[in-house]
């Protein structure tokens, strides 16, 4: 493309990140806002694209927008009458009083001032001589990585420890949303034609996240990119009522949300013992424990990302759950259990009962 | 030796793990957990003040392309302190939990929060203290939430959005500096950073990030209801632990990193928000009605004192005055840390036996749990500092600072803030100390009750008598 | 000095303000957790456009790297938040 094709380009990407963004803040609906924010997610992704950063723009396209947006339209979902969709508050303050006003306008003067700090000290930044220092350690040792793709060579050699803590904020995150409560109820069993698209395209999307884990290696990809296809395949078996949605049950589960940080700390410690330093793979050895740490994490980023999703902590299926029951199999799942001892009865039966009494919910 | 380093987050992490995946067995792991750590913790304190300030590259690469682990003696005391806090409210939470479902969800999140705090105070890389700061706000965060009662989770929620916002900033200031400097190593950046816009505003946005999450005045406002509605044990680390864990921060930056660019003004500023939380947190602590309110405005005043320092150690030359001033600074964090946690978890004892925590029904309290309102008399002796308790030493090099500074503003705030401190503390004890005709014998539980006494010792007798190798363990800070 | 660096950087700046101006100013949960995603963009803008050196060059993958993770925990935070604001909910509900 040519220069000035591309600063067409340019602007106008900038130019729709902006107003994206600005309309998402600034409407009151909260379904609205949510789906101005995927698309300011999606714009952005063409932006990491466009910026030559495509792992980036895999994770940003499929976590960014996609999950977080699936997240917040599923917590838009939730309330249909209280204090999240903006029905109950108005959000225009200006018949309040002035000292409301002022205050909105302190603080945008303030946000002002923040976004010009920030645009003059990043001009500094550009305007010292371009540090090149690390990304060329980086390109100097990626022959001794294990894999060829500098952003994963980053992320699970030289960065790795960031990564592990990454896997745990993860496990945090899901370990707090299971202390919490139990997951929503389902949707309705899918009918003929919805039915029939998950069937083809789950096996897809499992099979796109097997090709971006593996060729992660050497091209744009990886765990992240991998877990979050592999989570939106869940997304999807959820949307078609599916219950398990793929995860396993019980003990299991906590072994498949542990995997990533238990694998990161099996290889690091086990080289710690071996003498080498913690986390510092062997260069013949680099690549396959990397595809190990992956494949592992990958499965804990999906999990994660699926029970973020459901909400809560997944209610154990019923016995006689068919397409038929619907009704009947949602409130039922809502009950706690005792019988895992994991499911505690926070949430008494019968206010759950009354608090998700609309449970069939349309796709 | 320095293999510790990694010992000390792995452990906690490869506890959280067990706990998760074990949960039947999950009281006894992650006690076992607590006393391993802690061991690790107390091999490197010996390490530190043998071979002075020990580091590990992680992965073998160097400083810059890898991320390398730091410790010091201001982050070994800190460890310490840690470990044997976490140690004695893990054994406290032995007991609390009544329900093994609590306990299943409780541990695992509890030993990721200690792992969250070692990698913390570990960390020498820019970015990764980023992680370790989301880390240790979602765990902390999850574990204020357990039990899921209104208030706690109404607090923990704006604990959490109170916390993200923290750490965006944090993360703009990160981005600034590598887009600036080209690395993310903090002993890199001490010799790199200059004085100029890019660094004042990488800084400002930083230091912003932390003073919330470390819930300096005016940026207070989220910590009393989050620390008074959380189960005992996480309010004990929470108040000891976490608030201090973002002031380590801000000391590092301030101190080590971007030394170079401080003014006077700046320090002033945060003296200044120091004295105002000071004033304001005891004030509230006299008013409220509840003792885990107390408590947690309590701790707001605690870090006032903290930020008083700043102010002081700018104003007087790197020397053995400084030093001397900067072991105060890290006694008086240590002898709050103790205390408070001790506070908290004697303060838990009482709202299980009692079925509440209003400071005027407390009578008799002393009669039917001797040992639990002794621990409560011992930390209120540390939070006011008296004589023998480490906070003396801690005020006492503040004052003498103020002084030598010339800065004698800052004593008469000194003193307002201890005056209420006694106010709050002997109102609670006058309370307790109260005679009821006929008082209620409660059984306790010893393993309860002696680890809130154990912290309140240490931070009044340990810290007070002992509290000499601070300073020579401080004097090895390369 | 590419013209990109500017747009992009700059942009991020921008970004940045505005989702702080919601996250502090608004008054419901689900547009503050919105303006905090939104800051987090406008962070990510920044380093992305430092990363980036220009048209045929390969761009700096530590960056890439950096926003990757800021990504990660950024969606955890958020489930976490909702997560939090459901229970708020049922709690309110009791009352």
């Amino acid at each position: 493309m040519t220069t000035s094709a591309m600063l067409i380009l340019d602007i106008l990407m900038v130019l729709s990140l902006l107003s994206l963004a600005a309309a998402a803040l600034a409407t009151s609906d909260a379904r609205r806002s949510v789906i101005l924010f995927m698309a300011f997610g999606l714009v952005l992704a063409l932006a990491w694209a466009r910026l030559q950063a495509p792992d980036v723009a895999l994770a940003e396209a499929a976590i960014g927008a996609g999950l977080s947006g699936a997240l917040l339209l599923a917590a838009v979902g939730d309330q249909p009458r209280r204090a999240l969709t903006g029905d109950t508050k108005p959000v225009h303050h200006h018949d309040h009083s002035n000292l409301k006003l002022m205050l909105e306008w302190t603080v945008t003067l303030l946000c002002i001032a923040v976004a010009g700090a920030l645009a003059w000290a990043l001009a500094q930044a550009f305007e010292r001589a371009p540090q090149a220092t690390l990304a060329q350690a980086v390109s100097e040792n990626l022959a001794t990585s294990g894999v060829s793709n500098p952003v994963t060579a980053v992320l699970l050699n030289f960065r790795a420890y960031d990564t592990l803590l990454e896997l745990a904020v993860l496990l945090t995150a899901v370990l707090g949303i299971f202390a919490l409560g139990p997951a929503r109820p389902g949707y309705r069993t899918a009918g003929p034609v919805f039915g029939g698209l998950v069937r083809w395209l789950v096996p897809v999307l499992i099979l796109a996240a097997a090709y971006l884990l593996w060729v992660g290696a050497h091209a744009p990809g990886g765990a992240f990119q991998a877990g979050a296809t592999l989570a939106a395949a869940g997304v999807v078996l959820r949307l078609a009522g599916q219950r398990t949605v793929g995860l396993p049950q019980g003990p299991t589960l906590h072994l498949v949300i542990a995997a990533g940080v238990g694998t990161f700390l099996l290889v690091g410690l086990s080289l710690l013992v071996l003498g080498r330093p913690f986390l510092g793979y062997p260069p013949a050895w680099a690549g396959g424990l990397i595809l190990l740490i992956e494949t592992a994490a990958m499965l804990a980023i999906a999990a994660t990302l699926v029970l973020a999703f459901l909400g809560g902590r997944p209610q154990p299926p019923r016995v006689n759950v068919t397409g038929g029951k619907p009704p009947a199999a949602s409130i039922s799942t809502l009950r706690p259990r005792s019988r895992e001892g994991l499911s505690g009865a926070d949430v008494p039966g019968a206010e759950s009962h009354k608090h998700f009494s609309e449970e069939n919910r349309q796709c | 030796m320095s293999d510790t380093l990694i010992w000390l987050f792995a452990l906690p992490l490869t506890g959280a793990v067990a706990t998760l995946l074990l949960p039947r067995q999950a009281t006894a792991l992650a006690n076992v957990t607590a006393v391993a750590t802690t061991a690790v913790a107390a091999t490197l304190l010996h390490a530190v003040s043998r071979q002075g300030t020990l580091s590990y590259e992680i992965g073998g690469w160097s400083a810059g392309l890898g991320i390398a682990l730091r410790a010091d003696g201001l982050s070994t005391l800190l460890l310490m302190m840690t470990a044997l806090v976490v140690l004695a409210s893990s054994v406290y939470a032995s007991a609390y939990f009544s329900k093994a479902a609590e306990r299943a969800r409780f541990w695992p999140l509890w030993l990721l929060l200690w792992t969250a705090l070692n990698a913390l105070l570990l960390s020498g890389d820019l970015f990764n203290l980023y992680v370790t700061l989301e880390l240790l706000g979602l765990s902390a965060v999850a574990l204020a939430s357990l039990g899921g009662k209104l208030a706690a989770v109404q607090a923990a929620l704006r604990y959490l959005l109170v916390g993200l916002l923290g750490s965006m900033m944090f993360l703009a200031g990160v981005s600034l500096v590598y887009a600036g400097y080209g690395t993310l190593d903090l002993s890199t950046l001490a010799h790199t950073v200059e004085a100029g816009p890019l660094a004042w505003t990488a800084l400002a946005l930083m230091t912003a990030g932390l003073l919330l999450k470390t819930a300096l005045f005016p940026l207070h406002f989220w910590l009393p209801p989050a620390h008074a509605s959380a189960p005992a044990p996480v309010s004990a680390v929470l108040s000891a632990l976490v608030v201090k864990a973002a002031f380590y921060l801000v000391l590092r930056l301030w101190l080590d990193v971007f030394a170079d660019l401080l003014t006077p003004a700046a320090a002033r500023l945060l003296g200044v928000m120091g004295a105002a939380a000071i004033l304001w947190g005891s004030w509230r602590a006299l008013r409220t009605e509840r003792l885990k309110l107390l408590a947690a405005y309590s701790t707001v005043a605690q870090l006032g004192y903290l930020f008083l320092f700043f102010p002081i150690l700018l104003a007087m030359p790197p020397g053995p005055a400084r030093d001397a001033a900067l072991g105060g600074l890290v006694i008086l964090a240590l002898t709050h840390g103790f205390a408070k946690a001790g506070l908290f978890l004697a303060i838990g004892i009482i709202q299980q036996r009692c079925g509440h925590d209003r400071i005027c029904e407390l009578d008799g309290t002393a009669q039917r749990l001797p040992a639990t309102t002794f621990a409560i008399a011992l930390g209120g002796v540390a939070l006011i500092g008296l004589p023998p308790s480490g906070a003396f030493l801690g005020k006492w090099q503040l004052i003498g600072g103020a002084f030598a500074t010339g800065q004698w503003l800052w004593v008469l705030v000194i003193i307002a803030g201890s005056l209420l401190a006694a106010a709050y503390i002997f109102r609670v004890l006058g309370h307790a100390f109260g005679n009821r005709a006929y008082p209620q014998s409660t059984v306790t539980v010893a393993r309860e009750e002696w680890p809130a006494l154990v912290l309140t010792g240490t931070a009044v007798i340990g810290l007070g008598l002992a509290g000499a190798p601070v300073w020579q363990l401080l004097g090895s800070n390369a | 000095m590419l013209t990109a660096h500017w747009l992009y950087g700059i942009t991020g700046c921008l970004v940045v303000a505005l989702g702080l101006r919601t996250a502090l100013l608004h008054a419901l949960l689900l547009h503050r957790l919105i303006g905090i995603n939104v800051m987090g963009a406008g962070v990510f803008l920044m380093l992305i456009a430092v990363a980036y050196r220009g048209p045929g060059v390969a761009p700096d993958p530590v960056p890439h790297a950096l926003v990757l993770t800021g990504i990660v925990v950024a969606v955890s935070a958020t489930a976490l938040a909702l997560a939090l604001a459901r229970r708020l909910t049922a709690e309110q509900d009791d009352e």
